[in-house]
């Protein structure tokens, strides 16, 4: 349970609002250096769409590599966000308060990069218009509605607009309480982002019924991303591997695993780097590690499952093809891998309360299961077509490029720096949710007991 | 006769919820005082007005704008380019259901999100007699008065209550 | 929509009245004597119907004890009824562990469900017999047991249905023990010499309640595995393996899920009628209405998404056995079955259970429950009987090359239907007879441990969370 912790109001904006109001010395080097990476990024992508496809690994039999693999990545550690957010919230979970904004912050970076790779992917990203707008009607097609491949930029767009707009909903609030402490064009940027915002009990009460109405409609929403990407693989019945019906709940409670770990990497660095230790505190991470635990135990009875009826149905090629993804190197190495960091490693250690409670342990495995997610993904899109098949006659296994590699490098520092962005100007963890855990929250003595308890509205 | 209001800050929520009370004694209506406060307190706890919302009508309403547009986006434009992939008819009522389902949601939550900010009664670019140090912790109550008579018992009972400060503003 | 309270329903608001923890002890014990007329007829009523769905069993087995296509709606049955009676105890367990106050008084109930587990178990006894092996004529069905010996589903089924029950009660049992404290110093007759062989000499010390709170973490847990794994068991031995070509690898959770749904529809149906007839009212408030509806809610969306996460890869699969597995379940002479069960189990009580005022209420609620459970049946017909009906001879094929006819009930298997959840219904009323329907010591801490107050001007409800 959460100890309660008397943090008067002023205490509270100025050590929250450091990021905003007197910028912590290593800000500026950091998105210095996160800056040139992206730039360097960006040139090599550049540089690859000038090129071609040819710079990338990417052959017969194998068109779906590196990239497809680290947009199924980070669409799911954007499952954190709304995940953490609106499951807890409608579930009044008290421990999500310092969590939510950094969790729906990640969802909406995080869908932002993700839909990068298909972009780049297609060889030649400007041809995207015709997914709005087909300007090539003289062969009288048009987006063709049954194909997965077209419901995925559907689905992300609904996801990362709902997020987006969700996130700066939740932020009105701390808008308003930046406008009050800042002067100059600070001031008039929020005041302008804060619509007016005063904290009536009227506009409260949208940010309570709002916030969970919000939440109740972006879960089935978050549910269906992940599945409709799960379907780009699962409705292919020629692929080994992918035809099967389980996909769509097993990426989603994978995305879960890996964007749950996500946030609590994050809240670490954030505890960190912010000297957040007030809010952040270890029970928060034990909190989120009881729900991983949970999590993670869940996604191991899917993948059980995804395995027995991969081979239940005693097809050849199926056989072969689980045969070279556990014993055939390379792949064996990697499958021992992902499960060793996805759960062997980290959840038995999330066992023990100590571990729980000590953020530097929660931090390592935290970035442990994300490599073992990666990998999983890995693992799933990559054998079912490298396999040998009759009348391929392209045996080389598929081995990601230089070019694969740094943009896969650069996803993740344009992530952060993103986020290192949004910290210069908006707080990272809601201001407002914390000074309501004051209010909701107090003490009750049972007997002798000292006992938390908290403030419910009868609703 | 003009609009003019009047903010009285306060430390404790107890004397805050005092002078609620006392303009509701006083003969002020409701709805012509406020209280502003920089962290939401259970409802009703200042025995404050809390205007009926309409929030729920507008998910409902952006839900079939979207239902019916994605209607007309999956079968029209199939229907006007048709080319049958992977034997599937040209109406694939299962495929279209998703696209369908994902416009409903977007739509949805757009209009929840307009809600949301409609009925907080935003974007309000000249919010009135407004304390920085609400949102350090202070709550503030606001009486808004068309008639200048009233400002000098309102006063008194904001200051009966306990107020900190009082400001003023037309 | 899932979504806090607008209008202010005068019974929601009503913060739970503070009753004396004596007098929680002596009234709810109290319910356990002095049944009314109208409990002894429809006891004697379900007691008939389960004898005559018993017998009915018994010579069905006689009669067609060896043509296997006949028994699709017992195997219906022993899914519906692990459903309804395993499922039900994990509404005593899931908001536990997530720390919710509102369960505390209805854990009871749901673990009253337990018991039932007798009727999935005769069920299951024919079945088994019945079930063929896995090597028939020298050739291995496709099943989860892929090398193991010939009669290993008849062995585990048997064996995790049994261990279910077991530890169900066992879960009951190590909650119960501080109630049988108190029938023994509350009650009379054998209800106080059953409390006093039971209670074990509970006297309520620290260390008796820390064992408790283990003891129910623990049993808890192993429910929770042990129902997967024979919801596992069930819906691959009993249900997809019988068809050649059916490779669903959603099914067992789509079959646990449901199996979640169907318990808290029979928790709130039970808890419904026991509020109502016992005069709980002071003790079962709005508040676990409140929250079931919205886990019915959410179960509903859940039942839907997992359908359709597995007839979506179907349907665009368009392999022969792809086809042929729409075409036996759904669209196939099983049509009518499926769209009346997706309707009854998904569509309507989510389009019931959407609006803040019927949750907040009990009667629509409770009609909702009773739509989800005839819908539960329809969909455990449309999967199992043509499931069963497929001829022995063709269990081997790669596919199903011809889709059987659908099989009609006959009088037999309407009697074991109606016997098996007349059953049911039967050992919850009875088990109400012998302890008490809401837990004593759980009512009395959930007064402790939720207190309405008034907070500055106005009102709410404090909750202390101890851990």
């Amino acid at each position: 349970m959460q100890q309660r912790r008397e943090l008067d109001q002023v205490y509270t904006n100025r050590k929250l609002l450091n990021g905003q109001l007197d910028t912590p010395k290593w800000w500026a080097p950091t998105v210095t250096i996160l800056g040139i990476v992206v730039v360097l990024g960006l040139i090599v992508i550049a540089v690859m769409i000038n090129k071609g496809l040819g710079m990338t690994g990417l052959a017969r039999p194998v068109y779906w590599g590196l990239f497809i693999t680290t947009f199924v990545f980070w669409v799911g550690i954007s499952h954190a966000g709304i995940m953490i957010s609106a499951i807890l919230r409608l579930t009044q979970a008290e421990w999500r308060r310092p969590v939510t904004r950094a969790a729906e912050l990640l969802t909406v970076f995080s869908l932002l990069t993700a839909l990068v790779f298909p972009l780049i992917h297609a060889g030649r990203p400007w041809r995207i218009a015709y997914w709005i707008m087909p300007y090539d009607l003289a062969r009288g097609i048009y987006p063709n509605i049954r194909s997965p491949l077209n419901m995925d930029p559907v689905a992300i767009s609904t996801y990362l607009t709902g997020s987006t707009l969700f996130l700066y909903i939740a932020l009105l609030p701390d808008l308003g309480n930046l406008r009050d402490r800042t002067t100059g064009w600070k001031n008039a940027m929020y005041t302008v982002l804060a619509l007016g915002w005063r904290g009536n009990p009227r506009q409260w009460k949208m940010q309570t019924v709002g916030g969970i109405l919000l939440s109740a409609l972006m879960l089935p929403i978050f549910v269906s991303v992940h599945s409709i990407v799960s379907w780009d693989f699962a409705v292919a019945s020629a692929v080994e591997g992918w035809h099967s019906t389980i996909f769509a709940p097993y990426f989603v409670i994978g995305a879960v695993h890996s964007g749950v770990s996500a946030v609590v990497t994050m809240m670490a660095l954030m505890r960190w780097l912010w000297k957040w230790d007030d809010f952040i505190r270890p029970e928060h991470f034990d909190a989120l590690a009881r729900l991983l635990i949970v999590v993670s135990t869940g996604w191991l009875g899917f993948t059980f499952l995804e395995l027995i009826f991969a081979l239940y149905g005693q097809d050849a090629p199926e056989i072969a093809l689980r045969e070279m993804q556990m014993f055939q190197w390379p792949w064996n190495g990697l499958f021992i891998l992902f499960f060793l960091t996805a759960y062997a490693i980290p959840v038995p250690m999330w066992l023990f309360k100590r571990v729980r409670t000590n953020i530097a342990l929660m931090f390592w495995t935290s970035i442990l299961v994300n490599i073992g997610m990666w990998l999983e993904r890995f693992l799933i899109i990559v054998p079912g077509l490298a396999r040998r098949t009759p009348f391929v006659y392209t045996w080389e296994a598929y081995r990601p490029s230089a070019v694969e590699w740094t943009i896969f490098i650069w996803s993740f520092a344009w992530v952060t720096f993103l986020m290192l962005l949004f910290s210069k100007f908006f707080p990272l963890v809601p201001l407002f949710e914390q000074k309501e855990s004051q209010v909701f929250t107090t003490d009750v003595m049972i007997g002798r007991a000292k006992v938390p308890a908290i403030i419910r509205e009868a609703d | 006769m003009s609009t003019q209001s009047i903010l009285g800050l306060f430390q404790q929520p107890e004397s805050a919820a005092d002078a609620m009370d006392g303009l509701k004694e006083a003969g002020f209506e409701l709805g012509t005082f406020d209280v502003l406060t920089g962290t939401p307190y259970p409802e009703g706890a200042f025995g404050e007005y809390v205007p009926q919302h309409r929030l729920f009508r507008f998910p409902a309403f952006g839900a079939i704008i979207g239902f019916t547009l994605s209607i007309f986006l999956t079968s029209v434009t199939q229907l006007a380019y048709p080319m049958v992939t992977g034997g599937k008819p040209i109406l694939s009522i299962f495929a279209m259901l998703i696209i369908m389902y994902e416009m409903t949601m977007l739509a949805g939550v757009i209009a929840t999100v307009i809600g949301i900010v409609f009925e907080s009664r935003l974007p309000n670019m000249k919010p009135g007699i407004y304390d920085t140090r609400i949102t350090e912790g202070w709550i503030g109550v606001v009486v808004t008065f068309d008639d200048d008579s009233k400002v000098a018992d309102a006063e008194s009972v904001l200051n009966k209550a306990g107020a900190l400060e009082i400001k003023h503003a037309k | 929509m899932a979504s806090e309270a607008v209008a202010h329903e005068s019974e929601h608001h009503a913060p739970p009245p503070q009753v004396a923890a004596d007098v929680i002890a002596q009234e709810l014990i109290a319910t356990t004597t002095g049944a009314t007329g109208r409990f002894k007829a429809w006891a004697w009523i379900l007691g008939i119907l389960s004898i005559a769905g018993i017998v009915a069993l018994i010579v069905k087995f006689i009669d067609q004890g060896d043509d296997s296509t006949k028994w699709g709606y017992v195997a219906a049955m022993v899914s519906f009824l692990l459903s309804l009676a395993g499922g039900a105890p994990m509404v005593a367990m899931a908001p536990v562990m997530a720390k919710a106050n509102w369960v505390r008084p209805i854990t009871r109930i749901a673990s009253l469900f337990s018991f039932a587990g007798v009727a999935t178990l005769i069920m299951l006894i024919p079945l088994v017999a019945i079930l063929p092996p896995l090597v028939t004529e020298g050739a291995r069905r496709r099943t989860v047991w892929f090398m193991a010996p010939d009669y290993s589903p008849h062995f585990w089924t048997t064996l995790g249905l049994v261990l279910l029950l077991v530890t169900g009660i066992m879960l009951f049992y190590s909650a119960a023990l501080p109630d049988f404290a108190s029938m023994r110093d509350h009650s009379t007759g054998w209800r106080q010499r059953l409390g006093k062989r039971l209670a074990r000499g509970w006297v309520g010390t620290d260390a008796q309640w820390r064992t408790l709170r283990m003891r129910i973490g623990m049993f808890g847990t192993f429910y929770f595995f042990i129902l997967v794994f024979v919801n596992f068991l069930i819906s691959t031995d009993f249900g997809q393996s019988m068809v050649p070509g059916w490779r669903d690898a959603i099914f067992p959770m789509y079959h646990t899920v449901s199996g979640f749904q169907a318990g808290v529809a029979g928790v709130v149906i039970a808890l419904y009628f026991s509020r109502k007839y016992m005069k709980l009212e002071k003790y079962v408030h709005m508040d676990a209405f409140w929250s079931l509806g919205r886990l019915l809610f959410a179960l509903t969306l859940l039942w839907i998404y997992f359908f359709y996460s597995s007839f979506i890869v179907f349907w665009y699969g368009r392999s022969e056995n792809d086809i042929a597995t729409l075409d036996l379940l759904i669209k196939g002479p099983m049509m009518p079955v499926f769209i009346a069960a997706m309707l009854l189990i998904w569509f309507v009580p989510w389009w019931i259970l959407i609006w803040n005022k019927v949750r907040r209420g009990t009667g629509a609620m409770v009609v909702g429950s009773f739509i989800i459970l005839i819908g539960l049946l329809l969909d455990r017909i449309r999967t199992f009987v043509p499931a069963w009906s497929v001829p022995p001879d063709q269990i081997h094929e790669k596919w199903l090359k011809v889709i059987p006819d659908a099989y009609w009930p006959s009088i037999f298997d309407v009697l074991i239907m109606v016997g098996g959840i007349s059953l049911v219904a039967l050992i919850v009323m009875l088990m109400t007879r012998v302890i008490p329907v809401l837990s004593v010591w759980q009512v009395q801490e959930f007064n402790l441990l939720s207190k309405p107050i008034k907070y500055i001007r106005g009102h709410a409800t404090l909750v202390a969370k101890p851990d």
